[in-house]
C-alpha cells in the first residue's frame, strides 16, 4: 500500500514546530521510522507531516557537570558508534547496537522512540534505567519529567498537544557503574516478548531495576537493592505488579530479570559487538 | 576453410571442466548483483494503468451491494462487469471429488478475507488506493469455518453451497491392515498439527498485460513459474484461443509455489487490458500477500503407530485433515496435498500395514498452494515425532529405531506401501553418516551433565524421500488441467557458432541459466559462456509445464541433453562434409567437429549453414541447425533423492527460546549438475524448513480474519536464525536420468520441522514435556514445559504428596 | 507538490515530489533505477536499502520531501566502486544469490558492514545482516562473501569507515536513467476527489442488524443519581444516547427507531472514522431496550458490528436507579488484522466507562458533553493495535 495524501511543512526552529503542530491533524516526524510504516500502511493519515529532524535544538548533545543532555533527533547509529560522549561507562552504545537493524539505526531517534513509548522497545527502559529526564517543549513553555513518569503506558505519554520532545538528560555515572541488560526477542532485531535493564554504581549507591515489554508503561524500581540481590524479592514485584497472572509467562519475565541481575556480573557485551 | 588445432578458446570450447559437475559460477548473477534483473515491478508501458484490489474484508458473507460513485465509472469493475469471463475451475478426476468454481472478482458472495471484489484502475497505485476508498461492500455476514475439523462436520456453514459437506475430497488407503496389530506391544498415539504459512516470496506476484496488435496476441508478463499453463488457464477463462495469447515470466523474484498457479488478478488484468486497450498492471504488495495468501502447510492429523519392543514398526494408521482453503487452485487442484498426505507419510520407512484417510476441508480462508515440498513437510513432521515416540515407549535411541525401519539398500528398486517406486539409495548409509557428523555420542556424553546456563540440549533427526520429477505415469489419474508429458527443448546454434537453448520451464534463483548452459556444455563441448538459457516466454519455447515438483534438473536439464545431442548431429554431418571426411569418422567435441585430419569449429560449421549455404552439399538435410527435441526418463515414476538431517538445540526451559547448535544433512541427490547450486537450494530449503518448525505461522482469529499484515508479525527466518548448516552428499546416480541426477529442489523444506521438533523434545524429555504443534515458538515451549510441571505436581500429590 | 534538490548517485537533481512518495518509489518510478526492489514498504524486509548521505537507509519509509539536500546512492550508483566491486564478486564465488530480488538491499548492507567493520566475524555479520530478509540462500553463501571480504580489509589493514554523513564516489559513467522522467501520475487538482455519487440508497434505510457470531462480550453496572423514569426518556432520545459516547455524534435526526452516527476513534498515529447505522428497540413492560448497529471505517473497509443491551432497576427510594449495560462487539478487517485480539475487551471496557461516566453527568443535569472528544491515545482501538505496533514499531 502507499500512504494517503499528506502536506510536508520543515518549520526551521522549535517555536514553528510547536506552532505547527497546533493543527490537530498534524504529525511530528523525526527519523520516520515508525511513523513512515504507518503511513504506507493508510493507519495514520496525518493531514500534515512536520519534519523535525533538522531542529538545531533537537541536534545538540550538552555537556553538564551532572550529564548530559541529549538532542532528541540524535539517532540511534550516533549512539552506538560512540559519536556522541557518553556520561556512562559505554552503556548508551551497547544499547543501541541492539536496537532494530543499522539502516533503522542510521535515522531512528531517540526521541522518537521515546514518543512511540513502545514498551518493548530498547531505550525506554534502559533510560529508565539510567534515571533519565525528558525534556518537553510545548505552547505552554518547556518541562521536564523523569522517563517513567513521561510514559504513561503502552504507547502513551504526557505529551501534551503540540508538545515535542526537545530532549533527554542522562545522568553521569562512575567508571564503576555496571548495566545488566537482557530481552528476549523471537529473532535478531525484532520486538522483546520480556525485557529488564539494571543499573549500579557503587559511587552514589545507585540501584536501580526496570523491567519492560509489558502490556504497560515500565516497571521501574528505584532502590533495587534489594531486588538485585534476593530473588524472591523479584517474584513479589512482578506479583505486586500483576505481571504473574499466566504461569508460563511469569517464568519468562523472573528468568529474562535474573538474567539481566546475573550480567551485571559478567559486564556481557550485545551480540556481535564487538568486545 | 578447415581450421586445424585451434585451441578452445577460439573454437568456443570449454577449457576448464565447466559441464555436468564443475560448480560453475552463475551467468545470472552479473545482472542481478548490479540491479540490472528486470522484475514485473520493474516494466511499465506507455499508458499504463495500475490496477489495486478492495478485498474482502469478511471471510465469509454474502455480497448485498457494492456501492461504486459514478465518477469512477471506466475505473472501477466487479464481477458482473466480467461478463464472458469464465470462473477458474480446477478439476480432478477423482471419484467424489467436489468442483469449485473460483469467479475472478468475487460473485454472490466472499469466501475467504482478501478475496478480489472490485478492481480499481488509476495511472498510479496511490492513486488506485485512493479510489478504492471511495467504494463501499455491503456484507451479510456468514458464520466463518476457521477451523477444519469444525468446518468438514455436519452443520458447518456451506462455502459452496450446493455442497453436502465442507470436504473438497476424502482420499483414503488401506494395505495388510487388520485388527491383529491392536495386540501389537508398543502402540502411540499423538496429535499433530503445523500452522498456516505464507510462502514470502521477497518479490510478490504482478503482472502487465497488454494487447500486443502486431501479432494479435494478449501478452501478459507475469511473474510466474509456469508460463505455459498460465497460458492455457487463461485463455480458458477468457474465451480466447491460445494462440491469441502470449505469457512472458521475466526475472522472477522467488516462487516457492505462490507463483505456479493462475492467479484471479491475472485474469482481470487481462480481461481489463482487452477492454479499455491500455496495458494494466497489477503487483501484489507485502500486506495482500500477507491476508490474501496464507495459503499452504496446514494439516492436522491423529496417528497410531504399532511396533514391537525391538521398535520395528508393525503398522500405522492415521487419520488426516487438510485445510485446502475456499477452492481448488488451478491447476494443482484442492486436493493435491491430501493425496500426498495419503500417499508420502510412510515415508522412507518399510511399512508392512498401513491405513489412512484424508480429509481435504474447505475452509474460509485462502485456497491452498502447493508449498515448497508440498505435503511432505508436513507427513514428514508427523511421521518423524511418531519415530520418536515409538522410540521413547520402547527405550530405544530414536537413531536405533530408524535403522531398523529404512529401507535397505540391498532392498532396491523398492516399491512403497503406498505404492511409490524408491529408485536407488542407501537411507541407512545416509542417516550413519549423519550420526557422525553430528557427534551423537559426544552430544549424549554432553547431555549427562547440566548445562552451566540451565539449558536443556536436545538431539533430533529425521529421515525423508523426495519424489521428485514426476511424470504422466503419477498425474494422468488425477484428471487435474495438467499431466507432466515429454519435456522439449529447443536448440540453435547461431550463425556465429554460439549457442541458444529455448526451454517451457522458468529459472527464478534455480540457476538453470548456468545449470542448462552446463548440460550443453557437457554435450557439445561448448563453453556455457557461448549459450544462452531462453526460458518463461511461451513464444519462444516449446510447451512445458514449468517449473515445480523439483522437476527442471531431471526434465529440462534430460531435453536440453536431447536436443544438443540431435544439434550434433546435424553439426557433424555439416562438418564432415568441410572435413571432407565421412560421417563415422568425426566427433563432436569442445564445441568443434573432429575429424581424422583436423577439426572444424562451431562458429565455421554455422556460418557455413547460415552465411555461406554455397558451400554446403547438394544432398545436405534441410532441416538446419534449429531444432526441437523431447525427452523423458526411462521410468517416469519420479527420482527420490533422499536425507538425513540431524540437530543439536538448546532449549531454554523458562524463556522457551530455542538456539540451534549444531545442524547437518547427508543427502543423496545423484550426480550433481552443479554442486554450488544443488547447496544453494539445500541451505535455503532447510532456512525456510527452520521457518516452518520455528517461527512462521499465520494466526486467524474466531472470524476467520488474518492476524498479521506486516513481516514484523508474520516472523521469517533472518541471518541471525540461520544456523551455519554442514551438507554432505552421497550421489548415488538415478538409473533414469539422463546424467543421473535427481530432483532436489524441495528436500531441505521438509525435514527440518521434524529434526528440530525431534531435538526439542528430546531435550524436554527430562522434564516430561512434549510438543507437536509446529512452530513450537517460544510461547508454546513455555506452554508445554508449564504444563508438564502441573501435570507432574499433581501426579506427586496425588501419589503421596511429598513435593520433590 | 513540493520542489527539492537531491544528489542521486552522482547527479544532481532538481524535482518537485509529492510528499507521500517515498524514495524508493521516486528512484524507480521517477528516475527508473529500479535496482532499488520492494519488498514489504514497512521498513522491515531490507530490499530497499540504499544509502543516504553514505549510510544504509530503507528507502521505502523515507520520504524525498524530507531528504532536500540530501546525497542518495543506489545500487546502480556502486558500479564503480571498489568495495562494492570486490563483494560482487565474493557474491558469485560463494552463490550469495538465488533470485537476485534481496541482492541489491544486500549488497548495500554488506558494503555497509565490510567498512565499518573489517575483520568481523560470522555473529557479528549475522547481527548485522538480520534486517536484511532473503528467502532463496539461507544467508549461508551471503555471510562467506561478506566474511570473505571483512577479512581481506582487515588483513590489508583497513581502518574502519565510519559510513554516517560519509561520502560516496559516484560511478565514472553516469547512467542516462538518473534524468528525470516525466512523473506518471496525475497533476495536482485534476484527481481532487469529488463527492459521493447521489446512487447510493439513504444510509440505513433498509438497515437489517445481522446477528454477532462470536462477539466480544462484557457488562457493566452502575448507579445514576436519577429515577428510572428519567432515565428511561434518556435512553429513548437516541440524541443523547450517542452524546454520551467519547467521539461520537448523529449524521443525520433520528425518528427515534433509527440512528446514523459516526464515531470519530483517534489512537497515537492512527485514526478511524466509523459511520454506521442503528435500531433502537424498547421493551417499556421490562425497562429494558436494546441498540444494535453496524459501521464501518470506510477508508479501511474495517467493520463493527455491536449490541448494547440495557435495563433498569429501581433502587429503594427511587431516587436512584441501577443501569446494567451489556455490550457486544465484532470487529472485522485492516484494524483487526493486526492485534492477537484479547486486548479488544479492554478498550471496550473503557468505552462503556466512558459512556457510563457522561450518563451519569448528564442525568445529574451537569453539561452534556456536546462534542465529547474522541478517545485519544490510550483509548478505543487503540489497545487493540498496541501489540501489533509492538511488533511493528518496536525499533523506534
Amino acid at each position: 500500500m502507499k500512504a494517503a495524501r499528506f502536506d510536508y511543512l520543515r518549520p526551521v526552529d522549535c517555536a514553528g514546530a510547536i506552532a505547527a503542530l497546533e493543527d490537530a491533524s498534524a504529525r511530528p516526524m523525526a527519523g520516520g521510522q515508525s511513523l513512515g510504516p504507518m503511513l504506507n500502511l493508510r493507519l495514520s493519515r496525518p493531514g500534515c507531516v512536520v519534519d523535525i529532524s533538522r531542529l538545531p535544538e533537537l541536534r545538540r548533545v550538552e555537556e553538564r557537570p551532572d550529564g548530559i543532555l541529549y538532542g532528541a533527533g540524535l539517532t540511534h547509529a550516533e549512539f552506538e558508534d560512540g559519536a556522541v560522549a557518553d556520561p556512562t561507562p559505554g552503556f548508551l552504545a551497547r544499547i543501541a547496537h541492539g536496537i532494530a537493524y543499522r539502516a533503522v539505526r542510521n535515522r531512528g531517534t531517540i526521541g522518537g522512540s521515546l514518543a512511540h513509548a513502545d514498551p518493548a522497545a530498547d531505550w525506554p527502559t534502559t533510560l529508565a534505567a539510567l534515571g533519565a529526564r525528558v525534556h518537553l517543549a510545548g505552547p505552554a513553555g518547556t518541562r521536564e519529567l523523569p522517563v517513567e513518569a513521561f510514559i504513561l503506558g503502552a504507547f502513551e505519554t504526557a505529551l501534551a498537544p503540540g508538545e515535542i520532545i526537545a530532549g533527554i538528560f542522562v545522568p553521569r555515572r562512575s567508571a564503576r557503574a555496571r548495566f545488566g541488560y537482557r530481552k528476549s526477542c523471537r529473532k535478531v532485531g525484532e520486538f522483546a516478548e520480556a525485557m529488564c535493564a539494571v543499573l549500579v554504581d557503587p559511587e552514589g549507591d545507585v540501584q536501580r531495576l526496570a523491567i519492560g515489554a509489558t502490556e504497560a508503561r515500565q516497571l521501574v524500581i528505584a532502590e533495587a537493592g534489594t531486588a538485585i540481590n534476593s530473588p524472591e524479592v523479584v517474584d513479589d514485584i512482578l506479583r505486586a505488579a500483576g505481571l504473574a497472572a499466566d504461569p508460563a509467562t511469569f517464568r519468562l519475565r523472573r528468568e529474562v530479570v535474573r538474567q539481566a541481575i546475573a550480567a551485571l556480573a559478567t559486564k556481557s557485551q550485545p551480540e556481535g559487538q564487538p568486545a | 576453410m578447415v581450421a586445424q588445432g585451434q585451441d578452445g578458446e577460439r573454437s568456443g570450447g570449454a577449457k576448464a571442466h565447466k559441464g555436468v559437475g564443475a560448480s560453475v559460477r552463475r551467468k545470472e548473477d552479473a545482472r542481478l548483483l548490479a540491479g540490472r534483473g528486470r522484475f514485473i515491478g520493474d516494466m511499465r508501458f506507455p499508458g499504463q494503468l495500475e490496477a489495486a484490489f478492495l478485498r474482502s474484508s469478511l471471510a465469509h458473507a454474502r455480497i448485498k451491494a457494492v456501492h461504486i460513485p459514478a465518477h469512477l465509472e471506466g475505473r472501477a469493475f466487479v464481477h458482473a462487469d466480467m461478463a464472458g469471463v469464465k470462473d477458474i475451475l480446477a478439476k480432478t478426476g477423482l471419484p467424489g471429488f467436489r468442483v469449485s468454481a473460483q469467479p475472478s472478482l468475487a460473485s454472490g458472495k466472499v469466501r475467504f478475507v482478501g478475496e478480489p471484489v472490485v478492481m480499481v484502475l488509476a495511472e498510479n497505485r496511490a492513486l488506485a488506493e485512493d479510489l478504492c476508498e471511495e467504494i463501499e461492500v455491503e456484507y451479510e455476514e456468514l458464520p466463518a469455518n476457521v477451523d477444519m475439523l469444525r468446518a468438514a462436520k455436519d452443520g458447518a456453514a456451506l462455502i459452496h453451497e450446493d455442497w453436502a459437506e465442507n470436504v473438497f475430497l476424502v482420499s483414503s488407503t488401506e494395505k495388510n491392515f487388520d485388527e491383529t496389530l491392536k495386540g501389537a506391544p508398543i502402540q502411540v498415539t499423538r496429535e499433530v498439527r503445523t500452522s498456516r504459512q505464507c510462502m514470502a516470496p521477497l518479490e510478490g506476484k504482478g503482472c502487465i498485460a497488454l494487447f500486443d496488435r502486431t501479432v494479435e496476441q494478449l501478452t501478459l508478463w507475469t511473474s510466474t513459474q509456469m508460463p505455459h499453463i498460465v497460458r492455457s488457464g487463461l485463455a480458458e477463462c477468457l474465451g480466447l484461443d491460445t494462440r491469441k495469447i502470449r505469457v512472458v515470466a521475466p526475472d522472477v523474484g522467488g516462487g516457492f509455489g505462490w507463483k505456479g498457479l493462475l492467479q484471479p488478478e491475472e485474469v482481470c488484468c487481462a480481461w481489463a487490458s482487452l477492454r479499455l486497450d491500455r496495458p494494466v498492471k497489477w503487483l501484489e504488495d507485502r500486506r495482500e500477500h500477507l491476508i490474501a495468501a496464507a495459503n499452504c502447510r496446514e494439516h492436522h492429523y491423529v496417528m497410531t503407530a504399532y511396533a514391537d519392543t525391538e521398535g520395528r514398526l508393525l503398522g500405522l494408521e492415521a487419520q488426516a485433515h487438510v485445510d485446502a482453503g475456499a477452492y481448488s487452485v488451478y491447476p494443482f487442484s484442492a486436493c493435491l496435498e491430501g493425496a500426498q498426505v495419503v500417499s508420502n507419510l510412510p515415508g522412507p520407512y518399510n511399512l508392512p500395514a498401513y491405513r489412512c484417510r484424508t480429509y481435504s476441508v474447505c475452509s474460509n480462508k485462502p485456497p491452498i498452494v502447493p508449498y515448497r515440498g508440498v505435503a511432505r513437510t508436513g507427513v514428514c513432521t508427523a511421521m518423524e515425532l511418531m519415530i520418536d515416540a515409538v522410540a521413547r515407549a520402547a527405550g530405544l535411541e530414536p537413531y536405533e529405531v530408524r535403522q531398523r525401519n529404512l529401507v535397505r539398500p540391498d532392498q532396491m528398486p523398492f516399491t512403497s506401501i503406498t505404492g511409490k517406486d524408491f529408485d536407488m539409495g542407501d537411507y541407512p548409509e545416509s542417516l550413519r553418516r549423519a550420526f557422525a557428523m553430528i557427534d551423537h555420542q559426544g552430544v549424549r556424553a554432553r547431555q549427562q551433565a547440566a548445562e552451566a546456563d540451565g539449558r536443556r540440549i536436545g538431539l533430533g533427526y529425521a529421515v525423508y524421500c523426495e519424489q521428485g520429477a514426476h511424470g504422466t505415469s503419477v498425474y494422468h489419474g488425477w484428471g487435474i488441467p495438467m499431466v507432466p508429458g515429454i519435456e522439449s527443448c529447443g536448440a540453435r546454434l547461431t550463425p556465429d557458432g554460439t549457442l541458444e537453448v529455448r526451454i517451457g520451464s522458468q529459472s527464478h534463483g534455480q540457476s538453470m541459466e548456468t545449470t542448462l548452459a552446463q548440460v550443453a556444455c557437457e554435450v557439445l563441448g561448448i563453453d556455457p559462456e557461448l549459450v544462452n538459457v531462453v526460458h518463461g516466454d511461451t513464444a519462444m519455447t516449446p510447451y512445458s509445464t514449468g517449473t515445480w515438483g523439483s522437476r527442471s534438473a531431471v526434465m529440462a536439464g534430460g531435453a536440453v541433453a536431447s536436443a544438443c545431442e540431435r544439434l550434433a548431429g546435424r553439426i557433424a554431418r555439416i562438418g564432415a562434409h568441410l572435413l571432407q571426411a565421412p560421417l563415422e569418422a568425426v566427433t563432436v567435441r569442445d564445441a568443434q567437429v573432429i575429424g581424422p585430419q583436423g577439426s572444424v569449429s562451431f562458429r565455421e560449421v554455422a556460418a557455413t549453414w547460415y552465411l555461406a549455404p554455397q558451400n554446403l552439399p547438394a544432398d545436405i538435410d534441410p532441416d538446419g541447425l534449429d531444432l526441437v527435441a523431447g525427452y523423458r526418463p526411462t521410468v517416469d515414476t519420479g527420482t527420490f533423492s533422499y536425507a538425513a538431517h540431524a540437530c543439536v538445540v538448546a532449549v531454554a526451559p523458562e524463556t522457551g527460546e530455542v538456539e540451534i547448535l549444531d545442524y547437518v544433512i547427508v543427502e543423496d541427490g545423484g550426480v550433481l549438475l552443479n554442486p554450488m547450486v544443488v547447496d544453494g537450494q539445500i541451505y535455503g530449503g532447510t532456512a525456510q524448513g527452520i521457518g516452518t518448525a520455528l517461527y512462521e505461522e499465520m494466526i486467524y482469529d474466531g472470524h476467520g480474519q488474518p492476524l498479521a499484515s506486516t513481516l514484523a508479525d508474520y516472523l521469517l527466518p533472518g541471518a541471525g536464525e540461520m544456523p551455519d548448516v554442514c551438507i554432505a552428499h552421497m550421489e548415488t546416480p538415478s538409473p533414469n536420468t539422463r546424467f543421473g541426477q535427481k530432483g532436489i529442489g524441495e528436500g531441505g523444506a521438509i525435514a527440518p520441522p521434524a529434526a528440530i521438533g525431534n531435538a526439542i523434545n528430546d531435550a524436554l524429555a527430562g522434564l516430561g514435556a512434549e510438543m507437536t504443534v509446529s512452530p513450537m515458538t517460544p510461547r508454546r515451549v513455555r506452554d508445554a514445559v508449564e504444563a508438564a510441571r502441573q501435570k507432574a505436581s499433581a501426579e506427586s500429590r496425588s501419589v503421596g504428596g511429598f513435593a520433590s | 507538490m513540493k520542489p527539492i534538490r537531491l544528489s542521486v548517485n552522482g547527479r544532481d537533481i532538481e524535482v518537485e515530489v509529492e510528499p507521500r512518495q517515498h524514495l524508493a518509489d521516486f528512484v524507480r518510478e521517477e528516475l527508473l533505477l529500479t535496482g532499488t526492489h520492494l519488498g514489504c514498504e514497512h521498513g522491515v524486509c531490507g530490499a530497499c536499502t540504499v544509502l543516504i548521505d553514505g549510510a544504509p537507509a530503507r528507502a521505502c519509509i523515507a520520504f524525498p520531501v524530507a531528504l532536500d539536500g540530501a546525497a542518495i546512492t543506489t545500487v546502480e550508483g556502486l558500479a564503480d566502486d571498489p568495495v562494492a566491486a570486490r563483494l560482487r564478486e565474493a557474491f558469485m564465488a560463494e552463490h550469495g544469490l538465488q533470485c537476485g530480488f534481496c541482492t541489491p538491499g544486500m549488497l548495500i548492507m554488506a558494503r555497509d558492514i565490510v567498512l565499518r567493520r573489517p575483520g568481523a566475524d560470522d555473529a557479528a555479520i549475522r547481527h548485522e545482516l538480520a534486517g536484511n530478509l532473503c528467502r532463496c540462500t539461507g544467508y549461508i553463501g551471503i555471510i562467506r562473501a561478506v566474511r570473505a571480504v571483512a577479512a581481506e580489509r582487515a588483513k590489508a589493514g583497513e581502518a574502519a569507515v565510519v559510513t554516517r554523513s560519509g561520502a560516496v564516489a559516484p560511478p565514472l559513467h553516469i547512467s542516462p536513467l538518473t534524468l528525470p522522467v516525466a512523473p506518471a501520475r496525475l497533476p495536482d487538482g485534476q484527481d481532487a476527489r469529488p463527492g459521493r455519487s447521489e446512487d447510493k440508497p439513504a444510509a440505513g434505510a433498509g438497515f437489517v442488524p445481522e446477528p454477532l457470531r462470536n462477539p466480544v462480550e462484557l457488562v457493566q453496572d452502575f448507579e445514576v443519581p436519577a429515577s428510572r423514569a428519567q432515565v428511561w426518556a434518556l435512553f429513548q432520545d437516541p440524541a443523547q444516547v450517542i452524546a454520551c459516547l467519547p467521539g461520537a455524534r448523529l449524521t443525520a435526526p433520528s425518528d427515534g427507531r433509527r440512528v446514523n452516527a459516526e464515531m470519530l476513534v483517534k489512537l497515537g498515529p492512527i485514526q478511524a472514522a466509523f459511520g454506521g447505522t442503528g435500531v433502537i428497540a424498547a421493551d417499556p413492560a421490562n425497562w429494558t431496550g436494546t441498540i444494535e448497529g453496524g459501521g464501518v471505517d470506510r477508508r479501511s473497509a474495517t467493520r463493527v458490528q455491536a449490541r448494547l443491551v440495557y435495563g433498569l432497576d429501581e433502587l429503594p427510594g427511587a431516587a436512584a436507579t441501577r443501569v446494567r449495560v451489556e455490550v457486544a462487539y465484532v470487529l472485522q478487517g485492516p484494524l483487526a488484522q493486526m492485534s492477537r485480539g484479547a486486548l479488544a475487551r479492554d478498550l471496550a471496557a473503557r468505552l462503556t466507562a466512558a459512556f457510563a461516566t457522561n450518563l451519569t453527568a448528564l442525568l445529574r443535569g451537569e453539561t452534556a458533553p456536546a462534542q465529547p472528544a474522541p478517545l485519544d491515545a490510550g483509548s478505543l482501538l487503540f489497545s487493540l493495535v498496541k501489540d501489533w505496533l509492538r511488533r511493528l514499531f518496536r525499533r523506534a
